[in-house]
């Protein structure tokens, strides 16, 4: 039986894991409160002046200013749906049904971030068209909207990514949402306030940093770019997942 | 066919499995016994592919678990009743175990009804009792047919219509020839099921026998006899075989079949009350076997005084 086959049905597998249990339904639901909620807020708030819009501005650029709670969102339940298995000891079914620990690395991996993307960039362009409908004036490019959801994909993959693989390291839900909240939220801004250049080098080198560059331009060190953010952001998300990818592959089930 | 080869394991500086060598046949039910903390269940997590193991292997028709791309179908387990997500629904934890496999969802709804788990199996696997997810976890085990089967402690939590199913099933198992390995602390249980016996103690193997040669293995059959003259019954077959005075006027005798002691009382005008051979059980000669590799002792609680508190 080719590793593909195994692959497929492991991946079908998975997608089973995240829609059989209510906290992603609960994720779902919370993501799309906010997304879509700030979304209708901020297209309701330019409804009542539409001239404010700025020149050359589209609905587009209102929907991206939804995209960190779609990323937080997504990271978040990629992490519980990445630790559920070890938090519950389902980690022994599993392994006993999936006993090839790379293809399940690859199918979880894949499975969540791709699950959990699409799931952001549907609800980041659903903010967008909500704004539209309130101010149709401010245009829905069709080019425009591709160029930053592509660009979004990227955040949100690696977001993804990143949560996937710290639940695989930590092996725990709580662990892992500290730790995603402290690499993409709280480290990033507290580092970049300390006003040691030291500190805007480290907290510029954060998955945080990468992520606030790449959805709204700026970020803790005049320094960065859209590559750097690339850079930084797929790094951390490369060795969460090679990290956890080791304590799969290389240590005993569910000890 | 299960084949376990100079199996060790060690978790930091404790050896739970040492050097362990033993074969697991079709056609016959294998009990795993051992005392708490002997190795068993690392033993069949090691089987499973869930430890990695210090050194020596563990083979499934001649194949590791690891190897193998469609593990239910070749075999099946139970290591561990608890070890699910609760927030899932019995009939959700199959239908992605059989996802996994490439198993029809059919099957799914054939191993709920073999298990009795019925209208159970829509609810949250959190709503389950020990036996239920017991049930579940056999369900799951069953879901790919296969020809190999470990249950490691499979009748924890079951009540006695639930004991004699399982019974039965893997029974029923080991006549049809598949491959059955069963740990168990129930000796009774594994006597009326097991057609052999691997008995380990201390991360080390202390027997792996067909169950009449554990139970002949103690010495010999043991003879009881009540006579009111034990002193002189005693002496008078303490050459021919090994005799202990269980109670007054009472003796068992090793070495000695009944119809020769009758005889040699007979001829020696000593009246015998009661003579029988003694039931061997699997207890007594699992107690035999590992009372020395025992490392979590209990000990009677000592009387509370009248009048005084814990």
């Amino acid at each position: 039986m080719s590793t593909v086959t195994v692959l497929t049905r492991t991946g079908r597998a998975e997608w089973g894991r995240i829609w059989s249990v209510r906290s992603s339904w609960a994720f779902v639901g919370a993501i799309t409160v906010a997304v879509v909620g700030v979304g209708t807020l901020m297209g309701y708030d330019a409804s009542g002046d539409p001239a404010g819009v700025p020149p050359g501005a589209s609905a587009w650029d209102a929907g991206r200013q939804t995209a960190m709670f779609a990323l937080f969102g997504i990271t978040a339940m990629s992490v519980v749906t990445g630790a559920a298995d070890d938090g519950t000891g389902g980690i022994v079914p599993t392994l006993q049904w999936t006993p090839r620990r790379g293809v399940l690395l690859a199918a979880r991996a894949g499975v969540i971030a791709a699950t959990a993307s699409v799931l952001a960039l549907v609800l980041v362009a659903s903010a967008s068209v909500v704004v539209w409908l309130f101010v149709p004036e401010s245009g829905l490019p069709v080019r425009a909207g591709a160029e930053m959801l592509a660009g979004l994909g990227l955040v949100f993959g690696c977001g993804a990514l990143l949560g996937v693989g710290l639940a695989l390291v930590t092996r725990s839900t709580a662990a892992g949402l500290v730790s995603v909240l402290a690499l993409m939220l709280v480290l990033p801004l507290l580092l970049a306030q300390l006003g040691y250049p030291w500190a805007v080098t480290v907290a510029a080198h954060l998955p945080g940093a990468g992520a606030l560059f790449l959805v709204f331009g700026e970020g803790p060190s005049d320094d960065m770019t859209t590559t750097s953010a690339r850079l930084t952001l797929a790094a951390w998300a490369v060795a969460a997942l090679a990290g956890g990818g080791w304590r799969l592959l290389r240590t005993d089930a569910n000890r | 066919m299960i084949s376990v080869r100079s199996l060790s394991k060690q978790y930091g500086s404790v050896r739970a499995v040492d050097g362990v060598s033993f074969d697991v046949e079709p056609g016959k039910v294998t009990g795993f016994l051992g005392p708490n903390g002997a190795g068993k269940s690392t033993t069949m997590r090691v089987v499973m592919g869930l430890d990695r193991p210090t050194s020596g292997t563990a083979t499934i028709h001649g194949r590791r678990y690891v190897d193998l791309a469609a593990p239910l179908r070749e075999v099946g387990a139970l290591l561990d009743a608890g070890a699910m997500h609760p927030g899932r629904t019995g009939r959700a934890h199959l239908r992605i175990g059989a996802r996994s496999n490439g198993i029809a969802r059919s099957r799914v709804e054939e191993v709920i009804a073999e298990v009795g788990l019925g209208k159970a199996a829509g609810r949250r696997i959190k709503g389950y009792s020990l036996g239920m997810r017991q049930r579940l976890g056999i369900a799951a085990a069953l879901l790919g047919d296969p020809p190999v089967l470990l249950f490691d402690e499979p009748v924890n939590g079951l009540d006695l219509d639930g004991v004699r199913w399982v019974r039965t099933l893997l029974r029923g198992f080991a006549d049809e020839g598949r491959t059955v390995l069963v740990s168990s602390h129930l000796m009774s249980e594994m006597q009326l099921i097991a057609d052999r016996v691997v008995i380990i103690g201390r991360g080390r193997l202390i027997a792996d026998a067909d169950i009449d040669q554990v139970l002949r293995g103690l010495g010999g059959q043991r003879v009881r006899v009540r006579t009111p003259r034990a002193d002189a019954l005693g002496q008078l077959l303490a050459d021919r075989g090994v005799v202990e005075r269980t109670a007054p006027g009472e003796l068992e005798v090793t070495g000695l079949p009944a119809s020769e002691i009758g005889d040699l009382a007979h001829a020696r005008g000593v009246p015998v009350h009661h003579l029988a051979e003694v039931e061997q059980s699997l207890e007594h000669a699992y107690l035999s076997l590992t009372e020395d590799s025992v490392d979590y002792h209990g000990r009677p609680a000592e009387p509370i005084a009248n009048g005084a508190t814990r």
